[in-house]
Order: structure tokens, then sequence, then C-alpha cells
């Protein structure tokens, strides 16, 4: 078997997050495959529908939670719009898990502060789910994350989920003129919820996924709440296609991003050539 | 490794040998659309080649790595897809006569191929060639392999190196498969024949000497600090994007991932060459491109050449064919360019990173 065959899986279940962002729950439809598979949070894969080509999406569900993976997608090009198509029971192709993933180990014994704008939970959530799922080794967990309309807010079920819990702090925001009347959360842009909801650094890592546009604004607000650019980890998100680093595509400068990332801190982020 | 000398007569007779026993022998020939132009192709006896008339106007690169390869066949059925897997192992084959600039290509591209992941498709046929590379003599003023630490004579990746002396060929033996290749063929070289063979090789090393000075290995870290140094906006004024300097490259290897349906249920999924010379290479689907400009695309060619592969791989990757000079319809003339980086670098104080 070559480096580019995928794995089949076969869809389990379809849930709608947003009118344009859909997640699916998949299985290996080989059952030696699914046992050996193993992932780190952070970690990616080639996503493919037959016929239309290979997509590159994180894995969105958490290591802890084995027998399944799940990701997210929104319908934008050629290869999302058919996965969109694909129904409960069709097969898709995968491979991976490709490229590095978020410290768990490091970041045990600690606080975590998670933020995410939009479809950038996805990345972020798999990182939650494993924080949550060994929830009594870390210290406190907070959870930012904010969309431009409560429309556009993804795996709403789990949000309420963490809502309920004790030993979860999360910050719901919209963009101002994103509410709707019932609307309970923040009415703000994330850099303002971290600075509503975060108060130290201190024992803290930082996870942030999101637009370009967010990070920029939120990473200035991690400063001077104190966060060293070494505790706050990203994932930068290029266009790829082998995942292998072999096709060319991904880098940054010397910096292959599906090998040496996705995931980076903002520290390795600022010495990066600025062409991402 | 050894010496030996091979009449013309025993090379055509080796060539005859190995057709015979079906195995695919590839060397330079004249173009079935164009006499003027050289292509490797299949031959099936040693009058059909070409060696030594001038530069194949296309490197090796394709037959390790095709320009559209199929990754996998599948099929729709009713239960969900089948796929079927290519092979990768590749039927023996033997390359006679190449340039040695095209045969060190594929030692360089063998790092990006093998490192963590390996690439069999590529390394299945690597394995099943043995490469007699010729003494180049037909190099002119874009070729400049003697700056990239190559030669006309360089013996990187072939199994044997023909030099033409007088009746023949003496042929520097190097490795056990060029060995195994020559074994039962030709004679001892006599000292007349390997001083005339050194002779040819000097002689070749000095036509090409001229048309670039070595590259410093400094070269690789100054491009590496020198992102956003102001030369990268006017350098590549005259790029069109067009991509043929990397089609026509021993060492571009970039690539694209496609499927392609053929029929109502079934289809392949390939590879096919890609430039980073186009603006979709690196496209975002929300839109976003981290290259927007011909002018950021033009550096990451130098910078992926000269700073990014040598800094990963300990390789620069360029054979110094000249080939993308030949072929840009804009005139970008690759030597001439990295010869005024290189004087910058030796003049100028570093531009830091913004």
């Amino acid at each position: 078997m070559n480096i580019y065959q995928p794995h089949l899986m076969r869809i389990q279940e379809i849930t709608d997050e947003t009118a344009d962002t859909r997640t699916l729950k998949l299985e290996f439809k080989d059952p030696s495959v699914a046992e050996k598979f193993q992932f780190s949070a952070g970690q990616f894969g080639e996503y493919s529908v037959f016929g239309e080509g290979e997509s590159t999406f994180c894995i969105a569900s958490p290591p802890t939670r084995t027998g399944y993976i799940e990701c997210s997608f929104k319908a934008t090009g050629k290869v999302t719009q058919a996965l969109r198509r694909l129904s409960v029971g069709d097969t898709l192709g995968f491979r991976g898990p490709y490229g590095n993933h978020f410290p768990l180990e490091e970041m045990k014994g600690h606080s975590v502060v998670f933020i995410a704008g939009g479809i950038g939970l996805a990345p972020v959530r798999c990182v939650i789910w494993n924080v949550l799922d060994l929830r009594d080794q870390f210290k406190d967990v907070t959870i930012i994350y904010g969309a431009r309309t409560v429309d556009d807010l993804v795996y709403k079920r789990e949000l309420e989920e963490w809502a309920q819990r004790s030993d979860v702090k999360l910050c719901l925001a919209v963009d101002p003129g994103g509410e709707t009347p019932d609307w309970k959360g923040l009415v703000a842009r994330i850099p303002t919820a971290v600075e509503t909801a975060v108060t130290t650094a201190e024992d803290s890592f930082a996870v942030i996924c999101g637009p370009p546009i967010m990070i920029k604004f939120t990473l200035p607000v991690l400063a001077k709440l104190g966060f060293p650019g070494e505790r706050i980890y990203t994932t930068l998100e290029n266009r790829m296609k082998c995942g292998l680093g072999k096709c060319g595509r991904c880098n940054i400068g010397p910096t292959y991003v599906c090998k040496d990332g996705p995931v980076f801190t903002a520290a390795q982020i600022q010495e990066l050539p600025q062409e991402f | 490794m050894t010496q030996r000398f091979l009449s013309n007569a025993g090379l055509a007779a080796l060539v005859t040998e190995l057709v015979a026993a079906h195995t695919r022998v590839i060397a330079p020939a004249r173009a079935s659309d164009d006499p003027e132009q050289i292509d490797y192709v299949s031959i099936h006896k040693l009058e059909d080649a070409a060696i030594g008339v001038r530069l194949p106007r296309r490197s090796l690169k394709e037959l390790f790595l095709p320009p559209s390869e199929v990754l996998l066949y599948y099929r729709q059925t009713k239960d969900g897809v089948e796929i079927r897997e290519v092979p990768t192992k590749a039927p023996p084959q033997v390359i006679l006569g190449a340039t040695p600039c095209d045969v060190a290509g594929l030692e360089v591209v063998d790092k990006v191929m093998g490192w963590d992941y390996r690439d069999e498709l590529w390394f299945g046929r690597r394995e099943a060639t043995t490469i007699v590379s010729v003494l180049c003599t037909v190099m002119d003023s874009t070729c400049f392999c003697t700056a990239v630490g190559l030669g006309p004579d360089s013996f990187r990746g072939s199994d044997v190196l023909l030099v033409p002396v007088t009746g023949g060929y003496l042929a520097h033996v190097i490795t056990p498969k060029g060995e195994a290749l020559l074994q039962g063929h030709g004679a001892d070289a006599s000292e007349a024949m390997q001083a005339e063979a050194t002779a040819a090789q000097d002689e070749a090393r000095k036509k090409v000497e001229p048309n670039l000075a070595t590259i410093p290995a400094e070269l690789s870290g100054w491009l590496a600090k020198n992102f956003d140094n102001p030369v990268w906006k006017t350098i590549a004024l005259r790029c069109h994007g067009c991509g043929a300097c990397a089609a026509v490259c021993p060492t571009c290897h970039c690539f694209d991932i496609v499927d392609e349906h053929e029929g109502a249920d079934e289809g392949t999924r390939r590879r096919n060459w890609d430039s980073c010379q186009t603006e979709k290479f690196t496209l975002h689907a929300s839109g976003h491109n981290p290259r927007q400009t011909q002018s950021e695309r033009f550096r990451q060619r130098i910078q992926h050449k000269f700073s990014i592969y040598p800094s990963r791989f300990g390789e620069i990757l360029c054979t110094g064919c000249g080939r993308c000079s030949r072929s840009c319809p804009g005139g970008m003339d690759l030597p001439k360019i990295v010869g005024e980086l290189i004087a910058m670098s030796q003049a100028e104080p570093e531009v830091k990173n913004q």
C-alpha cells in the first residue's frame, strides 16, 4: 500500500452545526485498521470523496474517545461540497494522522485557556474534550468561544454541556449585530471577551484557533495578561495536498506546516517569515 | 571503482543483449516531433540513440515522477468503494547516455521522497533502474553545474559514467549495480585511454566553470535572513508565472493530487506535476492566499532551491542544467539571478526580517 492510499471509512452520523458547516462521525471499515489507529490532539488527516478529491482537516474528536473520529467542515470548495452530499452509511477515504500535536503531557497539572472563533473551534474542541476526559489532571479550564452571529456558533449541544459543568468556565460571544433577542452571552469580539474572562496567565497555557485576524488581535491581549509566547499554542492551516512533506506547498520559509506543524507556539510563529 | 574500455561495438552489443532480455533501455534520441530536439525515450538498438548531441529538452525526472501518475484506482459499488492498488515494484530498466546533471537530480530528490514517509512509487523505479551517464560535452552559456558542486563528469547518482575516447568509451564503473551491468563486457583500459579521458573531463569542466562561480555555502543563510529584502519585488518582474521552469527542472518535484472520474462509477486518483509559480498553488478555500504576487511566488522558488532545501536536506535543489533559463518565455535567467544574489550577499549588510 503506497503512502497516498487512504483507508476506507463509513459515515456513522451526520450533524449539521450551522447552515453550511457539518460534522461527520466516521468509523474505519477495516476492523484491524480501527484497532491499530491512534492519534494525538491537533493532528490532521486527508479526507476524500472518490471522484472529487482530497481535503485537509483536523481530527475534531479527542483521542480519548476511540472507535471513531469526527471531522467538521464548511462546504466551500469541490471536495467539501461533495462531502456534504454524502449520507449516513456512505464511504469516504482517510489518510492520517499527520503532523504534530498539542503538548497535552506538558499541559497536565496546569490551567488551560481555550480561545476559538467560528469553525476554529474544531481543532480546539479536540483538545477541550481531551482535557475534560482527563479533568482531574488539569487545573482551571476556561473556554472562550465566539462567532459572527448566534447561528454561526458550532457544536451548540456541547456548548450547552460545557455551560452546565461546574468545572468549566465558559464564555460565549458574538460580534455586535450578531446577537438574538434571547442571547445571554457577550456581544463582543474575541479579544474583548478574552479581556473580560481571563484575569491571570499564572500557571496557564492558552490554546487559540480562529481566523487570522482574530488571532492577530488576541495575541497582544494574551501577552498583556502575561502569557509568554511559548505557552500560547495555535494551528496553521495552509493548503496541503500530500500531508507528508513531499508535495511542496504548505511551507512557510523552511517550516513545513504538515510536518513541523500544524501546532505551533505564538513564539515560533513570530520567528517565521510573515507569509501565511 | 574500476575503469574499463567499452568499444562502440561493445556498447551496441550491450544494448542488444539488454533489449533481448526484455530490459527497457532508455537513451537520448531525436524527438519524434522535432529532430532538432532530444528526448529520453526507449530504444531497441544503439543506433536509435543520439548520445552527446545536445541536452535533452526534458530531464530524467518524468521517468521516475511521471507528469501524471495513478496513485490508486477506485470503483463505486453497492456497498461503498473498492480501491485497487497500483504496483510499487517497477520492471528493470537501464538508462544510457544521460547527462550527469539529470542523473544527479534524482539523488537530490531522493532526500525529500525518503524522509520520514517513504514514497515507494518513486523508490520502486529508482531501485529498478541502472544508470549509465556520459560525460557532458553539450554545455552552453546557461549551464552552471560546476557552481552547484556537480560537473560535466560528476559521478553523482550514476552507476557507470562513460567518457568518450578513441574507438569507444572509458567506463568509470561506480557502483555494484554498474559492475553487474558491465559484467562480461569491455576490456581493460590502457593508461593512454585513461589519460585521454582525464583530458576530456578537464576540458569539459573548463567549458562550464566560467558561467557561474561556485555558489557559496553562506548563500543559504543569507537568503533565509533576507526574506523581506526589497530585491524580491523587482527580481521577478519578467516572470509570467507559467511554470515552464518547474516542468523542465530535474529537481522540481511539487505535485497536486486530483481525482479523475473515468466512466460512470470508477476512476483514478492521480498526482500531477504542479508549480509554485501559479496562483492557485497556495490558494486557501477561504480565498486567502499567502503568496499573492508573482514576486512572492518567485521568491519561494529561489528560497526553496537555495535556502530551504539546503537547510532541511543539506543539498541545493538545482543541478545547474540551465533548462529553466532556456525555456523561460520572459527571459528569466537563473544563473544571472543567483549571481546577483550572491553579489548582494557578499556586498550588503543583511536586511533583518520585519
